[in-house]
């Protein structure tokens, strides 16, 4: 059996979004980094470097772990994705697997400009995300909870869900020029471990509450999770854009 | 059922390939009607190990009554030459039939093996001279083991016309070499070798023994399977559309029904369910619950 090391198994979700971008020789912008699935992806299909940002400073050492024998490649940036240091027209490619539902719209807005700011003339952007589920799934009273909570205690929703028609019109309106859009995943698998961790954000939420403001939505949240066990629901998008070769955007 | 050519042999198999490991747990009378049952179904292609219990001994009155409709895959696990010739007439009587359409060396797990089978004194020279007196038709090769081992095999085995190894959704999403069986898939397309997908329908190894006694387990299955229609239907649809040419049924006659349900109704499956399939798989895989995302 093979050793206890961090997979370096690239996800088929981000093979098949980065499939058809260039991205061997081309500095890459991995936005919101997370454990490095999308990091080891680009650097596999041979990025000349991948600044993966990320605010969290867990993930930021997750990805250094993981991708760690590709140091000459990759810069782990931990800081905010609205303001990051990268230099304007500094950047081939952009990738935002799985961030834009973690953004509220001001915050969308903010990191839309950022990625044009950064972006060199020519430049792809990837934005993989999931389409607003369907009324009937179980998984929206989680994540109800989990809106709820962090409206509660930070006064920001922590997830939503953005139409891929939407997130089309957000980046064209700062110039870029829709590509292609392709079906990720449909349908979704929201498995025990996604649900586990969805609960977790509740209970990390609810730390600064009152216990009768939070304790009911962590039983609840813990309620849903034990209930719901796995379900499969809603699609998850890929939508590739490019920056006009010339910079008369700007 | 659909059927698809395996590799060059000629034969058409259908989609489903029944396992007939299955036959090992059921009387006689239940056996029959297993292979009726089957039949029913379409299904052409057999598939039979002298390891598995009686189920040569089982398989044999209906497969003597049907012999006309079905493919019949067999296996040896000798590595020898003197091996091979007599577990393959072992194989003949038990089954009680003159030929067995392919016979394949069953379970190669070391590089070792593979010396000892080409080798002159090996287990395909007594395949191929069987072949020359018309007592087997066609040359296979299984394995769960190290696919650059299979590929190999490939390419030391200049007769092999199948190979039967393992493609499932947990399979398919790891990029280790030890699990990259899609190359042998890949490889085995170019070259016009017939493929036949294993463990299509496992879901995970079965709990220790000291949680879960071996006598307490509710299916007979190598590895704990899928066991509801939805999944079982998810299952055969993910290893049909990876371009096998046929997925073997699995190896508990409780499962059996539900696999040639699914292989009926087979048509395809587009990549953006294959791909939940795998993501599902890859954090089922993983204990800590560390993934808020796909």
């Amino acid at each position: 059996m093979a050793e206890e090391t961090p997979s370096q198994t690239v996800p088929e979700t981000v093979k098949a979004a980065i499939a058809d971008r260039p991205v061997e020789g081309r500095v890459c912008l991995e936005a919101g980094a997370g454990v490095g699935n999308t990091t080891a992806g680009l650097l596999a299909a041979g990025a000349a470097r991948v600044y993966a940002v990320t605010d969290d400073p867990a993930h930021a050492a997750a990805v250094r772990d993981r991708c760690g024998d590709a140091t000459d490649r990759l810069v782990v940036v931990e800081g905010d994705l609205r303001q990051t240091p990268l230099r304007p027209d500094s950047v081939d490619l952009v990738t935002a697997h799985g961030l834009c539902n973690l953004l509220d719209p001001a915050a969308l807005a903010a990191v839309a400009a950022e990625f044009s700011r950064v972006a060199a003339a020519g430049c792809h952007l990837v934005v993989d995300d999931y389409e607003p589920l369907p009324e009937s799934a179980a998984v929206r009273d989680l994540f109800a909870v989990e809106n709820a909570a962090t409206e509660l205690a930070t006064g920001r929703s922590a997830l939503t869900f953005y139409p891929a028609s939407l997130l089309r019109r957000v980046f064209a309106g700062h110039g870029w020029t829709f590509d292609r859009e392709r079906t990720l995943l449909d349908p979704v698998p929201w498995t025990a471990s996604h649900l586990s961790a969805h609960a977790g954000v509740v209970t990390d939420a609810i730390a600064g509450l009152p216990p009768e403001l939070g304790d009911p939505l962590e039983r609840r949240a813990e309620r849903l999770v034990e209930a719901i066990g796995e379900e499969f629901a809603g699609t998850m998008y890929s939508v590739a854009m490019t920056r006009p070769d010339g910079d008369e955007t700007r | 059922m659909e059927t698809r050519p395996l590799g060059a042999t000629g034969q058409e198999s259908t989609v489903a390939t029944f396992g007939a490991i299955a036959l090992n747990w059921l009387e006689q009378e239940g056996a029959n009607q297993m292979v009726e049952h089957v039949l029913d179904h379409g299904v052409n292609h057999f598939d039979v190990a002298p390891t598995y219990g009686d189920a040569e001994l089982k398989l044999g009155p209906k497969l003597r009554q049907h012999r006309e409709d079905i493919f019949l895959g067999c296996k040896t696990q000798e590595r020898g030459y003197d091996g091979a010739a007599h577990k393959l007439e072992r194989s003949l009587d038990r089954l009680g039939v003159d030929t067995i359409d392919l016979y394949q060396i069953h379970g190669l797990e070391y590089e070792s093996e593979l010396d000892e089978i080409t080798g002159d004194d090996g287990a395909l020279a007594a395949i191929r001279e069987a072949k020359a007196e018309g007592k087997v038709d066609h040359l296979g090769l299984t394995s769960h083991g190290n696919p650059d081992l299979i590929l190999d095999a490939i390419d030391r085995i200049d007769d092999l016309e199948t190979l039967m190894f393992p493609l499932n959704p947990v399979v398919a999403g790891k990029d280790d070499d030890e699990y990259d069986y899609e190359a042998v898939l890949e490889r085995a397309s170019e070259e016009n070798i017939g493929t036949l997908g294993i463990k299509a329908f496992a879901k995970g190894s079965w709990p220790p023994t000291s949680e879960l006694p071996e006598e307490d387990r509710p299916y007979a299955n190598w590895y704990e399977p899928v066991d509801t229609p939805e999944e079982i239907r998810d299952r055969f649809d993910f290893a049909a559309s990876q371009g096998l040419s046929t997925v073997v049924t699995p190896g508990d006659p409780k499962l059996v029904s539900m696999v040639l349900d699914a292989a009926s109704r087979y048509d395809g499956m587009d990549e953006a369910t294959q791909r939940a399939l795998i993501e599902q798989s890859r954090h089922d895989d993983s204990p800590v619950p560390e993934q808020l995302h796909h």
